[in-house]
């Protein structure tokens, strides 16, 4: 016993100078970088991504946007912190973040990232397409109802996932469409359907918004889904999309969804029982 | 300058119209030493570069290439999926003689295939150290199964490898002898106190219990990774809407890559040289030696396109971009779960070392184990949700990231062989042993096994099933094979194929080049560990190159058979404790020894000669020789567990007896000396406490018993302190090689 604690103190002492000591940047060169961000939160995520100890390490100003970034040069380089920063969901000028890293950020951190798409050179708009008012008045109507489709099947798509944050997250995506359209667009038939399920469906997807816990998203996704299903018999979505019911959800009750696949995969138990359902409708 | 003024010249002649065109390269290979990872290390350049050029042919061309081996030792370039002479493939002492230092070479031979091909070194570990590069061959513009939109695209030979700062030689001694050093660098130790922290402590007793080390999908630690011998390149001449045609090849000594890319689906459009049907996926692995084209669009962004290689460990990755203006990321790949890897292993392995698919008929990369590592596919490591459908490993179905495996795989031609021809049927197991790093196929390896006879005209139809914990990427020299994945007569071609462990794959080719054609894994320890077999044709002429075949022989074996060394010494304060050790696939010579600094601790050395038997090498009979001498200044002696006398003061005997590995890896030792005196013995050395602290003991009939405890400094030094019965308590500073 005596050997292992001796032992122990030994290691410990020779341990000290191993991991008590910070180091300073040695070779170091300083840069000034733009950092695209928001608030004191990304301060923070910012400054940790970039330090490396003995190597890297960034103070940014959140008024001016700008990082002071100071690295050993002979060790690193700016754009491997540059990149580190991006990997945590901020961009530069010279990194682009991925949309996982940039939608895994805080509320409050969600910055206004500047739209790299290029003015497209081609018609993305088939040429033959007659433009009277009525088919613009259709077009309309079937982009507001398919935004609001797409925005769900994100939604599903989250649940699958077992991801919570990432499903509160679309389903605000999906209440920001709801509440964006334009009832007088719609053709009759649907305007009647929507004004029965719009309080509905925004107040389940508000309720989606105010919290991460996957379960409590579960049950209120089984609401959506049924005014969803009652939504797309009347309007119109570009594709197949199958109308799913699992037995064992909501208590043994079973639930059912919308899927653009026809294979289950259940947003009720996402990977634990992911296979656990059927396609009870096919809706062209 | 001079092959170009060559090249152009062969152009000339291509442009007159002469059918038989010969293009030749000038490779002149040199020493060098080399700054990839903030030391100066030891590489082998090819004209002044790491990777070797890219060598471009058309089909028809006559391929000419000269070699110049500037070097002071020997070299040899094998041309990786190429259909040749068997002169010219290129294995020294099996197909020809090495090239000899500061000497010439010429390999020639007609191009009568195109597709993404690679040549290396197939001399000792030179591949490690920079002797890889691309090998194209261009489709002919006029050839029927010329694809547009895919064939006429702009191409980007590129050539995926690994480096490490070690000497390559150095790695393969160390793997040798289990060290885990490798896994304290990528931070895999997976040790106790790891494992109580994530809650897996009945996890890693488990597979102790089971006789397994930590188990890691790669073996050895690389300092950086490369595409073309650089990393985090730009390519701004494609713009916004190109298409890029990408040829890919793994060159890499033991590395499998993760390819993903940020600008969308990739569309695979060939396989180790042969076109496939396009299929768009999201990610895939490519295997050591295997080849892939790909086909990415660059998106219209004012940006530019991550491409991806991560190592199949994720310790490292390596990207370039592709496009201009800012670089837009792809998701780097999360880090493994390797408890829940280590869990499903448990499962996997019984007791007596043999893996048990639990009735899965896994085959082609379908069925992937490792998915349950991936946080990306199975959720992040703790969450109770993250657990698999029971049985359900096929990553396509149980996520929405679509990964590429070879069932999805299929020839754009028909390549079934010829009905009528004879069928030989072999089967293989592929066996291993990490705790021993012994690789082979039926428990055999090359050195121990005869050549196998084939006959020309004969399909060789080849069952492999995987029976160690390793997927190993199976090579075929001179031939393609077709891998029977359920696509018929439009089976894909191939001449590597992964596999992963449990898989059983079937595989055939049509005998029809004769010689000495090499079948081996392809990751470059466990070939020169002795993972292979040669194909022979039968009553085929002698090869004019192998003057003497015997000898040639002996040289080819002696790669497999060569011991690898080990020692170390803890210089403490009651003395000095330490080992060395010679092994090799069957063989284990070493010397233990315990040296007092006075006459009452007096010394003791026990040497052992032994033979590990069986393929999980648990059971070890040896002889020995003990010697020892102490004098504590008593006359009457100790007495052993067995009432014997105990000879402790002074002995010196030689002894039979065997080692066995018991669960826990526990070292059984039992031993009889030739005076009738019987000692048995137990121990565990280097558990594995946390990330570099290691326990052991040792306990026997002599009544002896050491207890020890290691904090590992680096690769070479760690402090230790023990208490042996016969020593006292000690503390030392402990060294090994």
């Amino acid at each position: 016993m005596r050997t292992i604690i001796s032992s122990v103190i030994l290691i410990g002492l020779l341990a000290l100078p191993l991991f008590g000591c910070e180091g300073k940047i040695e070779h170091a060169k300083t840069e000034t970088v733009k950092i695209y961000g928001n608030c004191g939160m990304c301060k923070e995520t910012i400054e940790e991504a970039a330090y490396k100890k003995k190597e890297a390490m960034a103070e940014w100003n959140i008024d001016s946007k700008m990082a002071i970034i100071t690295f050993d040069s002979t060790k690193t380089n700016l754009d491997a912190i540059l990149k580190r920063i991006a990997q945590a969901g901020y961009d530069s000028d010279e990194f682009l973040a991925t949309e996982t890293a940039y939608n895994n950020l805080h509320q409050c951190c969600k910055y206004d990232r500047k739209s790299k798409l290029l003015p497209s050179t081609e018609p993305t708009v088939n040429d033959n397409v007659d433009l009277n008012q009525d088919t613009i008045q259709n077009a309309d109507e079937s982009a507001q109802i398919n935004i609001i489709f797409d925005r769900y099947f994100e939604l599903k798509d989250a649940l699958v996932k077992t991801d919570g944050s990432l499903a509160s997250l679309k389903a605000k995506s999906l209440l920001e469409a709801i509440e964006k359209v334009d009832m007088s667009q719609l053709s009759p038939e649907i305007q009647t359907v929507w004004m029965n399920i719009v309080t509905e469906l925004k107040k389940d997807c508000t309720s989606m918004t105010e919290t991460k816990n996957i379960e409590t998203i579960r049950q209120f996704f089984i609401r959506l889904s049924k005014n969803m299903y009652s939504l797309i018999k009347v309007a119109k979505y570009d594709e197949k999309v199958f109308y799913q019911f699992c037995p064992m959800a909501n208590n043994g009750k079973g639930a059912n969804w919308l899927s653009k696949e026809n294979a289950i995969k259940n947003p009720y138990y996402g990977n634990q029982m992911l296979t656990c359902g059927s396609t009870k409708e096919t809706i062209e | 300058m001079k092959y170009l003024i060559v090249f152009s010249i062969c152009c000339l002649f291509a442009q007159k119209g002469i059918t038989q065109v010969s293009v030749r390269y000038d490779l002149f290979i040199r020493d060098t030493v080399l700054n990839f990872s903030g030391k100066e290390k030891h590489a082998i350049a090819v004209n002044g570069q790491i990777p070797m050029p890219t060598l471009t042919f058309t089909e028809g061309d006559t391929a000419l290439i000269y070699v110049h081996n500037e070097m002071d030792i020997e070299t040899s370039l094998h041309w990786h999926g190429v259909f040749l002479p068997n002169q010219e493939d290129g294995v020294p002492y099996l197909t020809q003689l090495p090239i000899k230092p500061h000497s010439d070479y010429i390999y020639k031979f007609p191009v009568i295939q195109n597709g993404t091909h690679w040549y290396h070194s197939h001399s000792g570990l030179q591949e490690q150290i920079g002797m890889y590069g691309s090998l194209i061959f261009n489709k002919k513009k006029s050839d029927p199964l010329f694809r547009p939109g895919i064939d006429d695209l702009p191409t980007l030979p590129i050539i995926l490898s690994e480096w490490t700062n070690y000497n390559p030689n150095n790695v393969h001694r160390m793997l040798h002898n289990a060290s885990d050093w490798f896994a304290i660098k990528k931070g895999t130790t997976q040790s106790y106190a790891e494992a109580i922290q994530q809650g897996q402590f009945i996890t890693k007793v488990k597979n102790e219990w089971k006789r397994m080390l930590a188990m890691d999908v790669s073996d050895v630690y690389y300092n950086k990774l490369m595409i073309n011998g650089t990393s985090e390149k730009q390519y701004s001449e494609f713009k916004p809407g190109d298409k890029v045609r990408l040829r890919i090849s793994n060159g890499g000594a033991s590395t499998y890559f993760w390819l993903t890319y940020a600008g969308g689906k990739m569309e695979v459009v060939a396989n180790d040289g042969n076109d496939v049907i396009p299929v768009l996926v999201d990610r895939l692995i490519i295997a050591v030696a295997e080849t892939y084209d790909i086909i990415v669009t660059i998106p219209e962004y004012e940006a530019s396109f991550e491409f991806l290689a991560t190592s199949e460990d994720r310790t490292n990755s390596v990207s370039m971009y592709l496009g201009g203006g800012p670089k837009q990321l792809v998701d780097p790949l999360p880090k493994l779960k390797y408890f829940e890897g280590m869990k499903m292993m448990n499962s996997m392995m019984k007791m007596n070392g043999n893996l048990d698919d639990m009735g899965m008929q896994m085959s082609f990369n379908k069925m992937d184990m490792n998915v349950v590592m991936y946080p990306e596919i199975t959720g992040a490591a703790n969450n109770e949700n993250s657990r698999i459908e029971s049985n359900n490993y096929n990553a396509n179905e149980i996520s929405d990231i679509v990964t590429l495996n070879y069932s999805m795989l299929k020839s754009t031609v028909v390549t079934s062989l010829p009905v009528d021809s004879p069928v030989k049927v072999l089967k293989f197991e592929l066996t291993g042993n990490m705790n021993r790093y012994v690789w082979s196929l039926d428990n055999k390896v090359v050195s121990e096994t005869d050549k196998i006879l084939i006959k020309k005209g004969e399909i060789v139809r080849i069952v492999l099933y995987n029976g160690s914990m390793m997927r190993h990427p199976m090579h075929l020299h001179g031939h393609d094979f077709r891998i029977i994945n359920g696509n018929g007569e439009y089976a894909p071609l191939k001449n590597t194929l992964d596999i992963m462990p449990m898989e059983t794959d079937t595989i055939e080719f049509l005998a029809n080049v004769e010689g000495d054609w090499f079948f081996h894994c392809h990751i470059l320890y466990h070939m020169m560990s002795g993972m292979g077999r040669v194909f022979t044709y039968e009553n085929q002429q002698a090869n004019p190159l192998i003057i003497n075949p015997k000898c040639a022989q002996r040289k080819l074996f002696s790669d497999d058979k060569r011991p690898h060394f080990m020692a170390e010494n803890d210089f403490a304060t009651n003395g000095n404790d330490g080992n060395f050790m010679f092994q090799n696939t069957r063989w284990s010579f070493g010397t233990e020894w315990r040296l007092g600094y006075n006459d009452m601790h007096g010394y003791e050395t026990e040497t052992h000669l032994g033979r590990y038997i069986g393929k999980m090498q648990w059971f070890m009979p040896f002889i020995g020789f003990d010697w020892r001498y102490r004098n504590m200044g008593l006359t009457n002696h100790e007495k052993t567990l067995f009432g014997q006398i105990d000879e402790k003061d002074n002995r010196s005997k030689m002894s039979i007896g065997f080692m066995y590995t018991l669960p826990m890896l526990i070292h059984f030792e039992a031993e009889v000396f030739t005076n009738g005196i019987v000692r048995l013995q137990l121990m565990r050395e280097d558990i594995p406490i946390s990330k570099r602290i290691r326990a052991g003991f040792m306990v026997n009939t002599d009544k002896e018993y050491m207890v020890e405890l290691k904090y590992i400094l680096n690769r070479n030094i760690g402090i230790r302190t023990h208490y042996d019965s016969d020593m006292g308590f000690g503390l030392g500073l402990i060294l090994n090689y």
